[in-house]
């Protein structure tokens, strides 16, 4: 124990205060969510923080899983093979940028670090083109080969900085025993990468399964993903105006609960993966 | 390949070691092949959905084209036009407001909560601390934004509250008066804490090594101080990329003027990431959009380079010196 880690009782609680109110506040817009899910309209409009809940239990979640449910699968599917495709292509670039020696290393290196300063809007318009002249369009793979393409950038970028940290022995003893790049690939660099690579995935299912331009440009409704259904909302005829803020707070439960549970699942490789230290210049 | 045939048994040393270079030397060279090969799928796709689209969208800007026939080179017109466009230049001071708050304030919000962390005692409290921030990135982004519309509504959670303070008469449609429509848009997303840049932080503030901050506790220097002089610098390779990150996604934020407000009332909340859309997909001028895209996207590359170039960590300024 050195005498930075002694602090008092007085400079610890407000630390602790402060922590959890900027926490709460940061939590709010979720708890509003679930909470306004279960309530009527009215319940709503008397008090919107309040935990009142509307009879019969859960309709509106009940209305909003009708609403939504075969969108949720769509949806999962293009996520995971969109995730998987940037993880194994991202893991194969950089175990070749932190392990091979090649000509030209440094310059293809930059042309993929450097996707990290070409913004998403400056090809939104292009990629759409792009897709829809090759005939793409109403096909998730629309979606599917952009998002992996998109995601290289920095799961390279952050997988290289962690492959490069692992100790060079390892890979030493391995190609003693002959074994191939594709094997310490395999069996070295992989293992030993599954936290950051469970968080680079994480971060990009969340920004792939919440997005809703591109997808709302390049899908029809009859195809839409989940975020494109919340986003527009269509009530059905037999809910009262007044609840329709209710099924649609519903919707959005619903559709975060899978990441909510991924995230719950991994939340300790998340952590660990973020703490390496691999996301810096 | 007449070394090879040679008994190594009986070459000397130096003869050994000059065969051993060799070897090492023709097997780089067939090693060129496969660091290719491993980086070949990536650079497939990111060369089909990245790069030629980039080049488009650059070329795209000198044109006039509507997305469907032959773009028409019309030079220097678009770029023009958009000096006298004074919806574009308004929704480019709309942009610089947004950057001027949200950069500082959301990259201070992650910092101050990664700092408050680090300083926590106990190691159980730190990790269920950075579980809870983590949880907020479980909001798809769409919902958060839908979200916050709702609290922006007469009579919804923001007034409410201004009501409980005994602010209730300034209550207002948020997103639908122009004199609160931008400010409110910029406002979302309180208390700005990015838990992705927090958590990046903390792992900078982490692997600060412990031999320093004691010197720096032997020395008696104060919290404030250590986080100034110790602590920051020594975290600049995390501040850099995230502010690299921040300007970028700031700039390329659509979504919630997209869904909230179309840039209205009046024009007020535009930003020009929006009006490119616009342009783009309603006014089918994708020329014209383009020419937009192409402003912006070298505004923020000169900024993110100016980070770069001024923010040098050491490890960088050690290996220019040397």
């Amino acid at each position: 124990m050195t005498n930075r880690r002694s602090t008092s009782l007085g400079v610890k609680i407000p630390h602790y205060v402060v922590l959890t109110v900027i926490g709460a506040l940061s939590l709010f817009p979720m708890y509003f969510m679930a909470v306004t899910g279960l309530k009527n309209g009215i319940q709503l409009e008397q008090n919107p923080f309040s935990l009142a809940i509307n009879r019969p239990f859960g309709i509106f979640y009940q209305q909003a899983w009708d609403y939504i449910d075969g969108d949720l699968l769509r949806t999962g599917l293009i996520t995971a093979a969109s995730v998987l495709g940037i993880t194994v292509l991202g893991m194969m670039s950089a175990y070749a940028f932190a392990r091979i020696e090649f000509l030209g290393t440094g310059l293809l290196f930059y042309l993929i670090f450097g996707l990290l300063l070409i913004p998403s809007f400056l090809t939104l318009i292009p990629l759409f083109l792009e897709v829809r002249s090759i005939g793409l369009i109403n096909n998730p793979l629309a979606l599917i080969l952009p998002y992996i393409a998109g995601g290289q950038a920095f799961a390279v970028f952050v997988f290289r900085s962690n492959i490069q940290a692992i100790p060079e022995e390892l890979f030493e003893a391995a190609r003693v025993d002959g074994a191939s790049h594709l094997r310490m690939l395999l069996h070295i660099a992989t293992p030993l990468s599954r936290p950051i690579m469970i968080a680079v995935g994480l971060l990009n299912v969340t920004a792939i399964w919440g997005d809703y331009v591109f997808p709302s440009l390049v899908l029809p409704v009859s195809r839409q993903t989940a975020a494109m259904a919340v986003g527009n909302f269509q009530p059905p005829p037999s809910v009262p105006d007044i609840n329709v803020v209710n099924l649609q707070f519903a919707a959005y439960t619903i559709i975060s609960v899978p990441i909510i549970l991924l995230f719950i699942f991994f939340i300790r490789y998340f952590i660990a993966g973020l703490a390496t230290g691999a996301v810096k210049m | 390949m007449s070394i090879t045939s040679a008994n190594p048994l009986t070459l000397d040393d130096e003869a050994r070691r000059e065969q051993r270079r060799l070897a090492s030397r023709r097997k780089k060279r067939s090693i060129d092949l496969k660091g290719w090969a491993f980086l070949a799928p990536t650079f497939i796709f990111v060369g089909v959905f990245c790069y030629w689209p980039a080049v488009r969208a650059l070329e795209g800007a000198f044109t006039s084209w509507d997305g469907v026939s032959a773009p028409k080179w019309v030079g220097l017109h678009n770029f023009d036009q958009l000096l006298h466009d004074t919806v574009f230049l308004q929704s480019f001071l709309h942009l610089l407001w947004w950057s001027l708050f949200g950069i500082p304030v959301g990259m201070g919000a992650s910092l101050l909560v990664a700092l408050l962390i680090y300083r926590l005692d106990s190691k159980r409290a730190q990790y269920w601390f950075r579980v809870a921030f983590s949880l907020t990135l479980c909001l798809p982004g769409i919902v958060g934004i839908l979200t916050w519309s709702n609290f922006y509504e007469i009579g919804g959670v923001i007034d409410d509250l201004l009501g409980y303070v005994g602010l209730g008469r300034f209550g207002t449609a948020w997103l639908a008066n122009p004199h609160t429509a931008l400010g409110a848009l910029i406002f979302m997303g309180f208390p700005f804490v990015g838990a992705f840049a927090m958590l990046v932080f903390y792992a900078g503030l982490q692997s600060i090594p412990g031999e320093i901050l004691d010197a720096a506790a032997v020395d008696g220097v104060s919290s404030l101080r250590r986080v100034w002089h110790v602590e920051l610098p020594l975290i600049k390779g995390q501040l850099k990329v995230i502010l690299i990150l921040t300007i970028i996604s700031i700039t390329q934020n659509l979504l919630p003027p997209l869904l909230l407000t179309q840039g209205g009332p009046a024009n007020e909340s535009f930003v020009p990431v929006l009006y490119m859309y616009e342009n783009a997909f309603q006014y089918a001028q994708m020329g014209y959009a383009l020419s937009i895209a192409f402003v912006l996207f070298v505004a923020s590359l000169v900024l993110a380079l100016v980070t770069m170039r001024y923010l040098r960590t050491d490890a960088e300024t050690r290996k220019k010196v040397a």
